[in-house]
Parts: C-alpha cells; structure tokens; sequence
C-alpha cells in the first residue's frame, strides 16, 4: 500500500511539474522542452524494443517520420479532419510495422538490424525523391497548427498535450515491463529457446513488441509535426537513430528511468558544451557512447544503483 | 553495342569497389563474429589520408596510396586492440563490441570532419583525366584503375585465404575458434590482423574512390550499405561471394539508372531493396560459407 502510493505520488509531481514548465517556458527553452519531451518519448519506445525485448531495430525515427509525414499529408493533402487523420495515421503505421516485423522476425540476431536499415534509408529517400507529394528535399512546411475542441494546438497547450504524451508512453511501457507480456519479452531476449520452452509465443511476443513499439513512435511523430508545422526528411535519418541508440544505451538500456536519463543528459549536452566543442558535440556523443559501453555497462542508471547501495546501510539479514 | 560495353565498364568499376567494401566486412566479420559498420568509415578516412599525402605532400601515386592505406590499417589495429579485445577477454556478449564499433563510426566521422574540414576535397587520379581507347569504346583512365586494382586486391585477398597457412589460420577461426585455438592459432593475432586488413580492404575503396567523387566526410555511410548490400547477396561466407554480391549490386543498380523510368534518385534505394529481398528471400546469398558458420 504504501509503495502505491509512493509511486502515485511520484506521477501526480512529475505531471505536475511537466505541466508547470509547459505553462512556464517561453522561446527558446519552450522549444527545447517539447523536442526534448518528444526524444524522451522516442527513447522510452525505444528502450521497451531494444532494452526489454532486445530487438536492434534501427527503423525507430523512420516511423517517427511515417507518423510525422502521414498527419500532415493525410490533413493537408487530402483535408481531413484531424482525429480521422490521426486515426488513418496510426493504422497505416501499424500496418506498415506490421508489415516490416513478420518478415524480420525470420532474421536472426543483428540482421533484423540491417534490414530495419534499410527500411529506414529507403523511407528517407522515397520521402527525398516524392517530388510535391512530400515536399522533396525541402520537406513540408507552411501547414497550420490544428485546433481540437476549440483550442489551438499551438504553445503551451502543445506542450501540455506533449507532456501527456510522454507520460503516458512512461506509464505504459512501466506497466507492460511490470506484466506478464514484459517478462516474456526479456525471456525471449535472453534465450528464445528457453521462452518458448516455457510456452511463450517467441514469434508472437516480437511481432508484438515491434508493431506496439513502432506505431508508439509514430504517434510521438505526430506530435512532431506541429512543434514546428515542418517536416524534413533529414531529420529522420539514420544518425538521428544512432543518438537515440546512444541515449538509451548510456542511460542505461532495460531500464525506463535509464532511457530518461540517457535523453536528457545527451539532449542537454550540446547546450552546455555549445562554446566548448561547437558543432562537435557528435564527436562527444562517440567518444561517450564508447566509454559507457566499454566500463559502465550498464549505463549511468548502473552507476546511480552501486553508489545508492553504497549509501544505504546493509539491511541486517 | 558501344552502349553495352561502357555499361559494361561502368559495372565492373563500381562492382569492384562495392565487392572491397563487402570483403572489408567478410575479414572481420569471419574470425571475430563482429559486423562492423566502421568500415564506411575507415574507406573515408583512407581517402582522406590520401588526400593529405597525394595533394597536400605531393607523394608519387604508389608510395602516396601505400601510406594512406597502412595509415588506416594502423587505425583498424589500434581500434580493436584499444575497444574490441578488453570486451572480448572480459567474456562481454557479442553485441557489445558491435555497438561500441557502431560508436566509432560516429567518432570517426566527426574526427575526419575535425581534421579535414566539411567541404568536399579533389584527389588527383594516378593516371590523370585521359581515356583508353579500346575499340569501340573508350574508357576513363581512373575507371581502368579502379577495375585493375580491385581485381588484383580480390585476387590477392582469394589467394591468401585459399592458398596460405596464414589464410587457413583464419579459416580455421571462422570454423570453430576454440579448436582453433587450441590447434595453436594465436586468436590475438588473428583478430589484430583481421582489423588491420579489413581497414586496409576498405581503404583501398576509399583511395579508389576518392578520385572519382572527391573526398568527403559523409562518404562512408553509401559505402557501407552497399558493401554490406553486396555482402548480404553474395553470401557471408567467401571472397567469391563479395565478388560476385559486388557485381550483382552494380548490375542492378546501373541498368535501374540507365533503362527504369523513375527519377534518378531512386537509384539510391536499389541496394536496399535488394538487401531486403535477400535477406528475406535468400538469406545465405548467392554462394553459401564453407564449413560450420
């Protein structure tokens, strides 16, 4: 009882803070803030399919750009209202989930990765080469920001809607590492033999994870689209995916406050190293990225859990 | 009949680098079991150091080409001593030098930016810009040396496997590393060397390269999907399979952007597909490994 009601309390607090930047920040920190609530997002996706269910799926931002590009075209192009859009969109992401995750799931090991790739190279370069239909290099832009129940989706009330978003996505990938379905796939990661032994659907619970995990992203695409009211295909290249590995990886993969952290240590790291490394801060990311994975593998969140040990008394046994 | 041959021509020259890029894979990737994508990378940098030695210091072509490759061998060997061997001795799973590859991808990339700048950076061909005439046709002098040099390296890297001691050591890695050790292979030895001549491999589709598009530190990451594109179709396995994977990828690639009416760009996608579809269809390739994989 008590521990519930500790972890209530710990949501009620981070929604209420959340919910006060939204209403607070303004310019500059505004923008940061949405961008970087939307990566965390992205990272607490990426986490569950990479962490929990140890797919290396590098098609992660390209369903965040399916997400970004369907929303806009679906109610630019073709006018419709909003909530069908949205709906359109998410059953065209999942379809198209759908249809990369039964053929990879045949893939052993790293070539799930390889191919996830490529699919998500070629969406860039179809979204390059789609002439007016996607805006070509240039993207899509000019479009307005939509208003739901009479309420622009525009400033802070963006930033609430995103907030929720990112809560939302936390408390459901906290729920389902918690459930049944969150054991089977770290079962499945360690040893699919072992899990179907034990009477998981080892085909089943990837194809799952894959399909959930990548139309969520598609979602927190969505949301993307009207940060800016642009969407540019080279934003959702690949080394916008390697960041997003990175960050989950330093934070600590498996573990959702680790994805939190990892995001936004890497998110603000530009910021304060701005002056230092200019335009390098990739560089820093490399070099950090190779310094965790070879003496902190478990990421920050490892190092945060021995020196917390260290800090508590032994409990007598 | 002219138009088939400079077609012709045209297959061969990118095969050959693409078949480089797939075999700089294969050396690593067959005696450690790590797929390493700084490969792309290591052709850059190869191109890079070429362009400091050939247009900066002025070296003849031979000695300018050997310097940069052994520049870049020299990195692949420190990189996997300095990275890959404390992880491998400390029983770390597979996946964690693979990632941690995947990290020096980007550290080399901002590295080679850092030191060479973002713009693009001309390489003086060998042979300069002239062209053989050979019949019908007449080829660029840099597409004949890109076919003469690669095909030489192919052959070399054939005969070293298939021909030396040295080839069978690694070999016998690939087949069953423990045995192998215990046979009395130096596994260290096989895998600092695996590095150092998969960098050196793609290095040479660097050097090559360079010339014909200029140096550039974004180079690498076009390079990488197609040799692995080539990879993938030719099988994971043998040296003739990154050839043969090399050509098909050419083949399909340049009759997409002679004959299919779709727009230019899309050419690009044509080795992703294609790696797609083998992947999905034939995930072996063409010409199968030897032996236990």
């Amino acid at each position: 009882m008590n521990a519930k009601l500790a972890a209530a309390i710990g949501w009620l607090a981070g929604a209420a803070i959340l919910a006060a930047l939204s209403l607070t920040l303004t310019g500059y920190h505004a923008d940061l803030f949405r961008k970087l609530l939307l990566t965390a997002t992205l990272a607490v996706g990426y986490n569950f399919q990479f962490g929990f269910a140890g797919q290396i799926a590098f098609s992660h931002y390209a369903f965040y750009g399916i997400g970004a590009y369907a929303i806009t075209i679906l109610s630019t192009r073709f006018g419709l209202a909003l909530p069908v859009a949205a709906l359109a969109t998410i059953g065209l992401s999942a379809l198209l989930a759908l249809m990369v995750a039964i053929p990879a799931n045949r893939l052993e090991g790293f070539y799930i990765a390889l191919a996830t790739l490529a699919f998500a190279q070629l969406f860039v370069v179809v979204m390059v080469q789609g002439g007016d239909f996607t805006g070509g290099p240039d993207g899509l832009f000019g479009f307005d920001a939509p208003t739901i129940f009479g309420a622009r989706l525009a400033g802070a009330n963006f930033m609430l809607v995103v907030s929720a978003l990112f809560l939302a996505n936390l408390a459901l990938f906290a729920a389902l590492g918690r459930s049944w379905f969150g054991r089977a796939c770290r079962a499945v990661r360690d040893d699919p033999e072992a899990a179907a032994a034990m009477g998981v659907d080892v085909a089943r619970t990837r194809i799952a994870v894959f399909t959930l995990t990548s139309s969520l992203a598609a979602v927190a695409g969505m949301a993307y689209a009207f940060a800016d009211n642009f969407v540019n295909p080279f934003v959702f290249g690949i080394d916008a995916m390697f960041v997003l590995l990175f960050m989950v990886l330093i934070g600590g993969a498996g573990r959702h406050a680790g994805a939190v952290v990892g995001c936004v240590f890497l998110f603000m790291l530009p910021e304060y190293l701005g002056d230092l490394v200019g335009r390098f801060h990739l560089l820093a990311y490399g070099i950090l990225m190779v310094v965790v994975m070879m003496f902190l593998p478990n990421g920050i969140i490892g190092l945060w859990d021995r020196l917390a040990k260290r800090l508590r008394p032994e409990p007598a046994r | 009949m002219t138009d088939l041959l400079e077609l012709a021509v045209s297959i061969l020259e990118a095969g050959g680098i693409y078949a480089l890029m797939a075999l700089a894979y294969l050396v690593v990737l067959r005696p450690t079991g790590i797929i390493n994508f700084a490969v792309g990378e290591w052709a850059t940098l190869a191109s890079f150091f070429s362009v400091a030695t050939l247009g900066w210091w002025n070296l003849p072509y031979i000695p300018g080409a050997v310097l940069a490759l052994a520049g870049v061998a020299a990195i692949g060997a420190l990189t996997e001593q300095a990275t890959v061997r404390p992880m491998i001795e400390r029983g770390a799973p597979i996946l964690t030098p693979i990632l941690i590859l995947l990290g020096m991808v980007v550290v080399y990339r901002e590295a080679a930016a850092l030191g060479f700048g973002t713009q693009n950076l001309r390489v003086p061909p060998p042979l300069g810009f002239g062209r053989i005439d050979l019949g019908p046709i007449a080829i660029p002098m840099q597409s004949a040396v890109v076919i003469a040099v690669s095909g030489i390296m192919l052959a070399g890297t054939w005969a070293f496997f298939e021909r030396t001691i040295w080839g069978k050591a690694f070999q016998a890695v690939a087949i069953d590393r423990v045995a192998a050790g215990l046979m009395g292979i130096n596994l260290r030895l096989v895998a600092a060397f695996s590095f150092a001549g998969g960098a050196a491999i793609a290095g040479t589709a660097g050097v090559l390269q360079a010339p014909l598009t200029s140096a550039h530190y974004l180079m690498g990451l076009p390079l990488a999907i197609k040799g692995f594109s080539a990879l993938v179709i030719g099988g994971v396995g043998r040296v003739e399979g990154c050839i043969l994977g090399g050509l098909v990828l050419a083949a399909c690639e340049r009759l997409v952007m002679r004959y299919a009416p779709i727009p230019s760009g899309f050419a690009i996608g044509v080795p992703l597909l294609l790696m797609i579809l083998f992947l999905l269809v034939r995930p072996t390739g063409l010409i199968g490994a030897r032996g236990r994989t």
